[in-house]
C-alpha cells in the first residue's frame, strides 16, 4: 500500500512540475511570442502581446506537484514503519 | 551504529542514493536543468536564427573579471563562433540533459555557460551566491550524480557493447 502510494506520488508530483515547466512551456514556444510567461511592453510601455497561459496558472501547477511531495513526506511522517524498514539502508563496510 | 562514517544519519533518517527518492528526483532536476537550456536556445533560434549578436557584445563588455583578457578576446576574435554557438549549444545541451543522453559531456558544457554568467553578470549585490551561481551547481550536481542514469538514455548507452570495451566513455556519458 505505501509503495503504491509513494508510487503515486512521485507520478503526481513529476507530472504536474513538469507540465507547468516544460508542457506548458512547449505550447507557448509554438504559439508563438512571447515565448516566456511574461508580455512583450513597446518603448511605450504598452503591452503589445501577452503568454497564452498565465504565469500564475503555470506556476500555481508547479507549486501544487511541490505540495503533492509535502503531503507525501506527512503521510510518511505518520505512518508507522514497516518491520523491514526499520533496519534504514544497508551500507556495506569499506 | 551506522556504516558510513560521512552520514551518521543513515540507518535513521536516511535519503539514500540508491532509493527510488533519489532517483525521482536526481531525474527530474536534471530534466528542469535542460528545460531552462532548451527554452534558452530554443527562442532564441526561432527570433534570431543562429546569429546571437549579442553573445560577441556581452563578451567584449567582460572586462575587470578572474577570466582577465579571455572573454574579451573571444568577443572579439571567436564572433563568428559565439553568434550561432549560444543558442546550437544551450538548444543541444538542454536537448540532452532532457534525454539524458552524453549528460556529462553536456553538463560540461552548462558548467562553461553558466561560469561565463555568473562571472560576467556579476550580480553580486546580494552576495557571490546568486542564481547564476545555482546554475552552476546544478550543472555540476548532474555531473558528479552522474544524472543520466536516472530515467535517462545514458543508462542504456552505457550498456552497449562499444561503451563496454571503452568503460572511460562513461566520464561523457552518466
Amino acid at each position: 500500500m505505501t509503495d503504491i502510494i509513494q508510487k503515486a506520488a512521485m507520478a503526481l508530483s513529476a507530472g504536474l512540475m513538469l507540465l507547468g515547466l516544460v508542457g506548458m512551456g512547449i505550447v507557448e514556444i509554438l504559439v508563438g511570442a512571447p515565448y516566456s510567461p511574461a508580455p512583450i511592453t513597446n518603448e511605450a510601455g504598452d503591452v503589445v502581446a501577452t503568454p497564452l497561459i498565465s504565469p500564475q496558472i503555470r506556476t500555481g501547477i508547479v507549486l501544487a506537484g511541490i505540495a503533492v511531495l509535502g503531503l507525501y513526506a506527512a503521510y510518511a511522517i505518520v505512518t508507522p514503519l514497516a518491520d523491514d524498514e526499520k533496519a534504514g539502508h544497508e551500507t556495506v563496510a569499506d | 551504529m551506522s556504516y558510513q562514517s560521512g552520514n551518521p544519519l543513515v540507518d535513521d533518517v536516511e535519503f539514500a542514493l540508491d532509493g527510488p527518492w533519489a532517483a525521482y528526483w536526481i531525474a527530474f532536476l536534471r530534466v528542469a536543468t535542460g528545460w531552462w537550456f532548451f527554452h534558452a536556445g530554443i527562442t532564441k533560434i526561432i527570433e534570431n536564427g543562429l546569429s546571437f549578436t549579442y553573445g560577441p557584445a556581452y563578451m567584449q563588455g567582460m572586462t575587470d573579471t578572474v577570466l582577465g583578457g579571455i572573454p574579451v578576446w573571444m568577443g572579439n576574435n571567436l564572433a563568428w563562433l559565439i553568434e550561432p554557438g549560444v543558442p546550437l549549444f544551450e538548444t543541444l545541451i538542454g536537448l540532452a540533459l532532457i534525454a539524458g543522453a552524453f549528460t556529462r559531456l553536456a553538463a560540461f558544457g552548462g558548467v562553461i555557460f553558466m561560469v561565463l554568467f555568473w562571472v560576467g553578470n556579476a550580480g553580486f549585490g546580494h552576495g557571490l551566491v546568486n542564481s547564476d551561481f545555482m546554475g552552476l551547481m546544478l550543472f555540476v550536481t548532474v555531473i558528479m550524480l552522474s544524472a543520466g542514469r536516472y530515467y535517462g538514455l545514458d543508462a542504456l548507452i552505457e550498456k552497449l557493447s562499444f561503451v563496454q570495451a571503452n568503460p572511460k566513455l562513461r566520464y561523457l556519458l552518466g
